[in-house]
C-alpha cells in the first residue's frame, strides 16, 4: 500500500519538472526579446541593455537559468504580471475560486442528471426514453459549448429575461467581503438578503454550460456501466431472493455500476478546466480561464507562464489524488502495473 | 484474434483501394450499415464533405466579398429577407451561407489534416516507445504524460502564444494536444502483439526492425487505431473552431465557423442568424461524424460493440 502510494508519487515528480521544462521553454521560444517587452523597444543604451539582461539573469547558461526558474517556483515564486504588476501567483489565488465554484456546480449539474438518466435508461434498456437519452448526450458531448452558451443566452436571458448574462452577482446590489472567494458561501455569510439567490442565479447558465459535455459523458457511462452490471450474478441473486426491483436496481447494481462512473468524472478535471478557458470568456465570469485569454490579449507572458503551470499542476494533483484514492479502494490497482 | 487481423483489413480497404477482398469489405459494410444512426451519419458528413468540395461551384458568392449595402440582411423566412442571400449576411456584409460553405472545408482540412499528421506521428511515436528498449520508452511515455497534464485547450493557447495565431498553427497545436492518445494506443496494442509467434516468426526470419514495425506489427494494431482516427476528426474540429472562437485560430477573413462566432456576441439581441448558423454548422457536422465513427467502432471490433 505505502509502496504504491510512494511509486505514484515518485511518478508524478518527473511530469512535474518536465511541466515547468515546458513553460520555461515555450515563454522563450515566444518572438520578441523579453528586456525590449520590460524596458520598451526604443533609446536604451547597450549598458542599460546589458545591466537589465543581468539583471534578468539572461546573461547565464540557459541550464542556469532553468535552473534558477525551478528555484523561484519551489519557492513559491511565479513572477510578477506585466499588466497588473502583482504576483502571478496571488492573482491566481484569488481568481481560481471562481474556476472550482464554476466547475464544481457544473460536474453537480452533469452528475445529478446524468446518473438518474444513464441508471433508468439501462434499466429500460431499447426504450423510447433510452433512445432519446443516447441522443441527447450524443449531441452534448458534440456540443461547440461557445456557441451553447450564446444559445442560453440569447433564449434564457435575452429573450425571456430570466436569468442574468454575465458575471457572479449583481455588483450594484450587492457587496460584501469575499473571505472563502466562492460567491455562493461569501453570499451565505454576508446575510444580505437575497445575495445567495443571486450567486445561483448567476450560476446556472455558466454551470450548465460547463456541465453539457460531462453530462453527455456520465450518462453514456453510467448507461452502459449499468447494463454490465445488471447481467452479474449477484443482481440476479438480489432478485432470486425477493427483494423489490427499486432495491435491487438502487442498491445491488447502481452502487457496483458507480466506479466506472466515478473514474469518468475524476479524469474529466482537466476538459473542465479547458471548458472553463471557454465558459467563463462567453459569461464573463471572473476565474482563471478568462484570465489566460486575456493575458494573452495583453501580451502578459509571465501571467500566461504562470497561469498555465498553476493550472496545469492543479489537474495533475487532482489526478494523482484520484489514482491514489483508487489504489486505496480497489487492490487491483495497487498491485497491477 | 484472428477476427483482428480480418478487422484490421477490412478497416484498410476504406482508405486504401483493397477491393480485391470483397468478403472482409462487404462483412464490414453490413455491420456498418446494420446501424441507422452510423449510416445517417455518413450520410451526412458525405454531403458536408461535398459541399467543402465544391465550395466554388456551390457557393453564390466569394466568402469575403463584403456588400456594403446589405450588411447584417436577414435570412430568407425572416421579415425583410429576400433570396439574394438566403442565409443573410453578417455583420460585415457577408454572405452567410457562402461563409458557411467555405467554412466546411476550413474545419475539414484542419480536422483530416490533425488526424493524418497525429496518425502518422502517433504511430511511429508509439511503435519506437514498445520497441526500441526502454530509454525511448520512458521519454516518450513521460512526454505524452505531460501533454495529457496540461487542458487542452490551455495548451493549445500556450502553443499559439508562441507561434502566433494563423490556421496551420491551430492544426499544430490541436496535433500536440491529441498526439499522446494515437501513440498510447499504439504502444499499448503493439506492446500486446510483440509478445505474438507471428513476431517472432518473421524477427526469426530475419526482418529488419522497420519492416518489423511497420508491416508486421503495426497492421495488426489498426483497428482501434482507425476508430479513434474517425473520432478524432470530430474532437479537433471542436478544438479548433473553439480556438477560432478565442481568436486565436484561423485569422478574418478566414471563413472559420469558430471564428464566424467571435464577434456574433453584438448581435444576440437584433440579428440571431449570426450568433445560430455557425455553431449549428459545427454541431451537425461533429454529431455527423462522431455517429458514423460509432458506427465504425462497433463493426470493426465487436468486442467494443456497445450494449
Amino acid at each position: 500500500m505505502l509502496a504504491y502510494f510512494l511509486r505514484r508519487l515518485a511518478l508524478t515528480i518527473p511530469t512535474f519538472l518536465a511541466l515547468m521544462f515546458l513553460t520555461f521553454i515555450a515563454i522563450r521560444l515566444v518572438p520578441g526579446d523579453p528586456v525590449e517587452v520590460r524596458v520598451g523597444e526604443h533609446g536604451i543604451s547597450p549598458e542599460r541593455l546589458a545591466f537589465f539582461r543581468h539583471e534578468l539573469g539572461l546573461d547565464l547558461p540557459v541550464w542556469r537559468q532553468f535552473l534558477d526558474y525551478v528555484w523561484r517556483l519551489l519557492h513559491g515564486d511565479f513572477g510578477v504580471s506585466l499588466a497588473t504588476q502583482q504576483k502571478v501567483l496571488t492573482e491566481f489565488l484569488t481568481l481560481f475560486p471562481a474556476t472550482l465554484e464554476l466547475s464544481f456546480f457544473a460536474m453537480a449539474f452533469a452528475v445529478i442528471v446524468g446518473v438518474p438518466a444513464g441508471a433508468i435508461a439501462a434499466v429500460k434498456r431499447g426504450s423510447v426514453f433510452d433512445q432519446a437519452l443516447m441522443t441527447v448526450s450524443l449531441f452534448g458531448y458534440s456540443m461547440p459549448i461557445f456557441w451553447w452558451g450564446l444559445l442560453l443566452i440569447m433564449f434564457v436571458s435575452v429573450r425571456l429575461g430570466l436569468l442574468p448574462v454575465s458575471g457572479r452577482i449583481d455588483l450594484i446590489t450587492y457587496y460584501f467581503d469575499q473571505p472563502t472567494g466562492f460567491m455562493t458561501v461569501d453570499a451565505l455569510l454576508s446575510d444580505q438578503p437575497g445575495a445567495f439567490l443571486d450567486a445561483l442565479r448567476h450560476l446556472v447558465l455558466p454551470a450548465i454550460v460547463l456541465g453539457t459535455v460531462p453530462l453527455g459523458v456520465v450518462a453514456r457511462m453510467t448507461r452502459s456501466s449499468m447494463l454490465e452490471v445488471l447481467g452479474e450474478d449477484y443482481v440476479r441473486t438480489a432478485r432470486a431472493k425477493g427483494l423489490s426491483p427499486g432495491r435491487v436496481i438502487g442498491v445491488h447494481a447502481l452502487r457496483n455500476a458507480l466506479l466506472p462512473v466515478v473514474t469518468v468524472i475524476g479524469l474529466s478535471v482537466s476538459g473542465l478546466m479547458a471548458g472553463a478557458v471557454l465558459t467563463e470568456t462567453i459569461f464573463s465570469w471572473p476565474g482563471v480561464g478568462k484570465w489566460l485569454i486575456e493575458s494573452i490579449g495583453r501580451r502578459d507572458y509571465p501571467a500566461l507562464q504562470g497561469g498555465v503551470l498553476l493550472v496545469s499542476a492543479v489537474v495533475i494533483l487532482v489526478n494523482l489524488v484520484v489514482d491514489l484514492v483508487y489504489g486505496a479502494v480497489d487492490p487491483r490497482i495497487r498491485h497491477g502495473r | 484474434m484472428a477476427a483482428d487481423v480480418t478487422a484490421s483489413e477490412s478497416g484498410d480497404s476504406g482508405a486504401a483501394a483493397v477491393l480485391a477482398q470483397p468478403s472482409p469489405l462487404a462483412a464490414f459494410w453490413s455491420a456498418f450499415g446494420e446501424n441507422k444512426g452510423a449510416a445517417f451519419g455518413l450520410a451526412v458528413f458525405g454531403l458536408v464533405l461535398m459541399l467543402a468540395l465544391a465550395a466554388d461551384l456551390v457557393a453564390p458568392y466569394s466568402p469575403i466579398e463584403q456588400f456594403r449595402d446589405a450588411v447584417r440582411a436577414p435570412p430568407v423566412w425572416e421579415t425583410g429577407g429576400s433570396w439574394r442571400f438566403i442565409l443573410g449576411t453578417d455583420g460585415d456584409g457577408h454572405d452567410m451561407l457562402s461563409r458557411l460553405i467555405y467554412g466546411a472545408r476550413v474545419s475539414l482540412f484542419i480536422g483530416f489534416s490533425v488526424m493524418c499528421v497525429s496518425f502518422v506521428i502517433g504511430a511511429a511515436l508509439g511503435l519506437a516507445a514498445a520497441m526500441t528498449g526502454p530509454v525511448v520508452d520512458t521519454a516518450v511515455t513521460r512526454l505524452m504524460d505531460l501533454i495529457m497534464a496540461v487542458p487542452s485547450l490551455v495548451l493549445a493557447i500556450l502553443v499559439v502564444a508562441v507561434l502566433g495565431p494563423s490556421l496551420t498553427n491551430t492544426i499544430v497545436a490541436v496535433t500536440i494536444v491529441y498526439l499522446p492518445r494515437y501513440v498510447r494506443l499504439v504502444r499499448a496494442s503493439a506492446l500486446g502483439e510483440l509478445n505474438k509467434d507471428y513476431v517472432t516468426a518473421a524477427k526469426v526470419a530475419g526482418v529488419g526492425p522497420f519492416r518489423l514495425a511497420w508491416s508486421t506489427v503495426l497492421p495488426n494494431c489498426l483497428a482501434p487505431l482507425i476508430v479513434m482516427a474517425a473520432l478524432g476528426v470530430s474532437d479537433a474540429i471542436l478544438e479548433a473552431a473553439g480556438l477560432g472562437f478565442l481568436g486565436l485560430g484561423a485569422q478574418p477573413p478566414t471563413p472559420e465557423w469558430g471564428s464566424m462566432l467571435a464577434d456574433s456576441r453584438e448581435f444576440i439581441r437584433s440579428d440571431p442568424w449570426i450568433v445560430t448558423l455557425p455553431g449549428l454548422a459545427i454541431l451537425i457536422t461533429v454529431v455527423a461524424i462522431n455517429l458514423a465513427g460509432d458506427g465504425l467502432r462497433d463493426a470493426l471490433d465487436p468486442k467494443m460493440r456497445r450494449g
